[in-house]
């Protein structure tokens, strides 16, 4: 691997590298077949906590219970599938999960309408098979064979888009826990520490409904989006830090009260009512979680550092919830000109300035 | 020698333990937290006819009542000790201070007891700090799962301890443990050998124990404040039990903790986990949704590995249920939310020995029903009872020629009061006002209710005029009062009428708003109407009616002018006061025909109204068919918005169909104004006109459409059919499209 410093994006075994280490070198509980370490220290990996001398940073801040269902399931062998609206760290989750119990996150299958089930089970490099004939080495194993075969976890990111007939391909391996190579009349088992993490959208009901044979074979947790305020201002100004800092933004982190107008609008817009519950509001077409106010912020940061001051004043925040907001100019023009009328222009001095500035862009 | 046992209320665990340890120490008496002048009811709640949940209640005999509860489980220590010395013939009784004396401290204890909650607030937090668990789950893990006597006893020795050490004693556990001691040295005295076993709360036993009876106690305890009381035992339900209703001592899942409790007894403790995601797996089954035994099996591997992870040997009910939310809810909680409650909550209640309950409202109640003939309608099978208000005159007394009416009396006043006891059948009740239907059924809850009820007086009678009088305190609207003045005569109460009627008086007095004097000449009119028959002089009423007629009629014609929704509602009060006026002569009939009069004239009121107004007019024969057919061209004609036309037209067809249907010159006019419409017109129309003959009878639509036919010369036969027929696809797609028409300003 080329030097770190200049990977856009590491994956998160690198970036928590000491953390996992030292939480392997304190391991004191017993650790599952094919684990690195015990479902504490997973826990506490994911939780944060502290681990010898070393702090552990938390990585996805919400309810404790969701986490340790997600990893008792890994621990009884069965698969996981990951449920929540776009942006409530799905993914993240369960990058780190794979990263803290195997070191390794990158057995990854992305799901698009275009996923074959050569890549769920194994293709064949035609080169060599022409040359070779069927043999092991001409197979072209996918990350579910590669992970059978280690004894270790594969992710397969947003699975309801699959075809039902790749989904389909799934079901075999989840519960017989082996592929069959028919060319080469072989079967492959799995060893133990084989599981699958799987994720799926709920605004994406409906594209490729999964069977309930499949979902039988999930347990399934369902991830919230944040449940309070704090919660989610945290969230967001701990992403928003790590992103900058890895982008190199020549600008510096918006304060405080940047960061709560934006998860505030957001938060309104998406539960389609004010937070002291007094003003229904109409909601947008688009989807506004944690994940969009976090790109919404380095987005506007990125605006401050390249063509402003480098900081993040009114005028960026309001090009950027513009751009995040009016995803469809009819529809969305005008429940955001309402809010701005209706809640924003009350609120006094706090926003005025914000809001003079969205009004002008959302002309 | 004193041997003392702290326990926790309503765990199964101590319950279990608390046999074991009196075996083994074989007292001479028992003695147990509880009120010690209620000590009698031990016995019967020991009964082989008593089944638990119970409880005992004692309040105050003045109003505010003021109530204290003790409710007690199948797996309460508390009652597993008595039936423990009740069944080895060992004296037992409560040693806590007497009912009197709690209900008279009440209030300051009650604020006292937030303050004690928060102290106590700290244990739990540091529970919660150094093994990340809350203190239930904490309780479950290292004490219910426990199956050990020994480690059992001397943890929660520490147990209590700390929970002790961790909270300051208030002023009220001061006093109540000082007469405690005392209990516990009399009794020491009064027992040759003075081997005693004490069962109080795990917080207070370490006040007792190694402390001894002294002066400072005697002074405390000689004499308690008192207040005049009463006690009964009553059925509890484990829904009560449950924190969800809120008395204080509950068990946030009673029917859970049952299944450890019986698997405890048969010696399965390990079982529990999967009976219970096995139960919510069995609701799911029997209302329709999936669970199978392959769910279970997950569910029950998932919850284990939960509770390794927390530190425990056996999964706790929070395990067991964020394993069935994930296994058989898919990820929510929403899909099992019913199966849960069902599984951690239940539906027992508990059963008392016959007399056992006795409050002085249960004993009128069961008196009345004897009177009443009405007892044998106390059973678990519904049954119908039907009521006719009349006079008997076939029967020489007084008392059977009205039983019914004092049938219904009764019942009304028993719905008053909460107890679900009879619920009336609303019949269509056009020309019978004398007949009532009731379907009887007698439940275990209807006997807690009746409890509930007593706490607010000794009668059936005197309690429903208490509850009555105390609404009409509270009520706001003028309606709402007619409501209860209603309530009033239902129940037979003259007294309580008189206090409505002036209530009514007063609150109509300032009362400007014409739907509220509506509704309330509505309720009022059928009063009367019903109040010969109940014995009850209606006399005060009249003047008032008149009152509020009067009002109604100077103030409807501005109320009018309003929009769809209003409209709506002010053409159902016109119609409430249009039947009031026909049944009673002393309104002014001559000024609500006046007043309608205008409405249907004038063309700022809301077309709706107005067209309700010509309605009712022509029903009562009050218009000229000349100017009847005036309004109709005016209404229909080109200058009048089409869709004031269709409104106003929907008014008119709200009543007297029949005479509309026999009018031809009418269907001429519509068929007229429809065809002159242009195609943008023609849609709020069609939307107003598809409404108001939705509501016509098929017999009635054949007979427009003769009409119909006749205006266009087509056959009656081919227009009938054509109307009759079933929409085509064609034509419901483009009336679908009409679903979202603005009507804009109308």
């Amino acid at each position: 691997m080329s030097n770190s410093s200049e990977i856009l994006r590491l994956p998160a075994e690198i970036l928590y590298k000491s953390e996992i280490d030292a939480l392997i070198k304190n391991e004191t509980n017993p650790v599952p077949a094919g684990w690195q370490m015990s479902p504490k220290s997973v826990l506490t990996y994911i939780m944060g906590g502290k681990s010898g001398n070393v702090t552990i940073t938390p990585k996805y801040m919400g309810d404790r219970k969701i986490v340790e269902i997600c990893i008792a399931t890994l621990v009884t062998d069965r698969a996981l599938l990951l449920i929540g609206e776009p942006g409530t760290a799905k993914s993240w989750l369960s990058e780190h999960l794979t990263a803290a119990i195997n070191g390794n996150s990158s057995r990854v299958i992305q799901g698009t309408a275009g996923t074959t089930e050569e890549q769920i089970r194994y293709s064949w490099n035609y080169a060599m098979l022409l040359a070779k004939g069927p043999s092991f080495e001409s197979l072209v194993k996918s990350p579910v064979y590669n992970a059978m075969e280690t004894g270790t976890i594969a992710r397969i990111e947003e699975i309801s888009r699959c075809a039902s007939e790749v989904q389909d391909a799934l079901i075999s391996i989840l519960s017989e826990k082996r592929i069959s190579v028919p060319e080469l009349s072989e079967e492959v088992a799995a060893k133990k520490g084989f599981s699958v993490i799987a994720t799926a959208n709920t605004r994406d009901k409906g594209v490729n409904e999964m069977s309930s044979a499949l979902k039988r074979r999930f347990n399934i947790v369902v991830l919230p989006a944040p449940s309070d305020m704090e919660t989610e201002i945290d969230i967001v100004k701990t992403r928003v830090a790590q992103m900058a800092d890895n982008f190199q933004l020549n600008a510096r982190l918006p304060d405080d009260s940047a960061v709560e107008r934006v998860v505030t609008v957001f938060r309104e817009l998406r539960e389609g009512k004010t937070l002291d519950g007094q003003i229904k509001l109409k909601s947008t077409s688009g989807v506004l979680s944690s994940a969009e106010a976090i790109s919404l912020l380095v987005n506007s940061m990125a605006l401050a550092g390249s063509f402003g001051d480098g900081t993040v004043g009114d005028s960026e925040l309001a090009s950027a919830l513009q751009g995040a907001i009016v995803k469809d100019e009819s529809k969305d023009k005008a429940v955001w000109t309402e809010y701005l009328e209706n809640v924003m222009r009350k609120r006094g001095k706090s926003y005025s300035g914000l809001y003079s500035e969205c009004k002008e862009r959302n002309q | 020698m004193v041997y003392y046992f702290g326990v926790r209320h309503l765990s199964p665990a101590c319950a279990f333990y608390v046999k074991e340890f009196l075996n083994r120490c074989r007292p001479e008496a028992v003695l147990i937290e509880g009120p010690y002048d209620l000590s009698s009811f031990i016995s019967s709640l020991c009964s082989v006819s008593s089944g638990m949940p119970a409880a005992i209640l004692a309040y105050t005999k003045e109003a505010p009542v003021k109530t204290v509860l003790w409710p007690f489980a199948e797996f309460s220590p508390e009652y597993q000790a008595m039936l423990w010395a009740v069944r080895n013939n060992i004296p037992v009784k409560f040693c806590d201070l007497p009912s009197d004396c709690v209900l008279a401290v009440k209030d300051e204890s009650d604020t006292e007891q937030i303050s004690d909650s928060e102290r106590r607030f700290s244990v739990y937090d540091y529970i919660k700090k150094s093994t990340g668990l809350d203190n239930d789950t904490f309780w479950e893990y290292n004490f219910e799962h426990n199956e050990n006597y020994d480690d059992f006893i001397s943890a929660a020795e520490e147990y209590g301890k700390s929970i002790r050490d961790f909270s300051e004693n208030n002023e009220h556990n001061k006093l109540r443990e000082a007469f405690m001691r005392r209990v516990i040295s009399e009794t020491e005295k009064e027992t040759g050998s003075g081997n005693i076993a004490v069962i109080t709360g795990a917080f207070h036993t370490y006040g007792l124990k190694n402390v001894s009876f002294s002066e400072e106690d005697r002074e405390l305890t000689e004499n308690l404040p008192k207040t005049e009381a009463k006690a009964t035992l009553m059925p509890y339900s484990y829904y009560k039990l449950s924190s969800h209703s809120g008395y204080g001592a509950g068990s946030r899942a009673p029917a859970y903790y049952e299944i450890l409790w019986n698997n405890r007894v048969k010696g399965t403790l390990s079982d529990s986990s999967a009976e219970y995601l096995s139960r919510i797996a069995g609701y799911q089954r029997e209302h329709g949704f999936s669970a199978s035994s392959a769910q279970v099996i997950e569910a029950l591997k998932l919850a284990g590995t939960l509770a390794q992870m927390r530190s425990g040997n056996m999964p706790s009910i929070a395990d067991l249920r964020d394993a069935a939310v994930t296994c058989m809810g898919h990820g929510s909680f929403g899909e099992i939310s019913l199966a849960a409650a069902d599984t951690e909550i239940g539906l027992k209640i508990g059963y008392l020995p016959e007399g056992t309950v006795c409050t002085s409202l249960q004993d009128d109640f069961m008196r009345q029903l004897k009177e009443l003939k009405l007892d044998k309608y106390r059973s678990a099978a519904g049954e119908q009872l039907e009521l006719d208000l009349r006079e008997n005159l076939r029967v020489k007394s007084e008392k059977s020629a009205f039983l019914d009416l004092n049938r219904s009396f009764f019942l009304h006043r028993l719905s008053v009061l909460n107890i679900h006891f009879g619920e009336q059948s609303y019949i269509n009740q056009d020309n019978a006002t004398w007949k009532e239907i009731w379907k009887l059924q007698w439940t275990p809850e209807t006997e807690i209710q009746i409890v509930e009820a007593s706490l607010s007086g000794d009668t059936v009678e005197q309690t429903a005029k208490y509850i009555l009088n105390g609404s009409l305190n509270e009520a706001q609207s003028l309606s709402e009062t007619a409501e209860i003045l209603s309530h009033s005569f239902e129940c037979g109460l003259p007294d309580t009428v008189k206090t409505a009627v002036s209530a009514v008086g007063r609150l109509a007095a300032d009362c400007t708003d014409v739907k509220d004097t509506g509704d309330t000449l509505g309720t009022l009119s059928s009063v009367i109407r019903f109040g010969s028959i109940r014995r009850i002089d209606t006399a005060p009423v009249v003047p008032l009616m008149e009152r509020l007629f009067l009002r109604f009629c100077l103030g409807v014609y501005s109320a009018s002018v309003c929009d769809k929704a209003a409209a709506e509602e002010i053409v159902r009060v016109i119609s409430k006061v249009n039947d009031a006026c026909l049944s009673h002569d002393f309104l002014d009939e001559e000024r609500f025909v006046l007043v309608l009069d205008r409405i249907a004239d004038s063309d700022t009121v809301n077309p709706l109204v107005s067209g309700f107004a010509c309605a009712v007019l022509t029903e009562r024969g009050k218009i000229s068919s000349k100017k009847l057919s005036e309004l109709i061209s005016r209404r229909l004609s080109k200058g009048t918005p089409p869709a004031d036309g269709a409104l106003w037209f929907e008014g008119l067809s709200r009543k007297n169909r029949r005479s509309l249907i026999s009018r031809l010159s009418l269907w001429e006019k519509l068929c007229n104004f429809i065809s002159e419409l242009d195609d943008e017109e023609f849609k709020p129309v069609l939307i107003c006109l598809r409404r108001t003959f939705s509501e016509f009878s098929p017999s009635e639509k054949s007979d427009i459409a003769e009409n119909i036919g006749e205006v266009l010369g087509i056959s009656s036969e081919a227009a009938s059919e054509y109307i009759m027929a079933e929409i085509t696809s064609d034509e419901k797609a483009s009336l679908d499209e009409l679903d979202d028409f603005d009507f804009g300003d109308i």
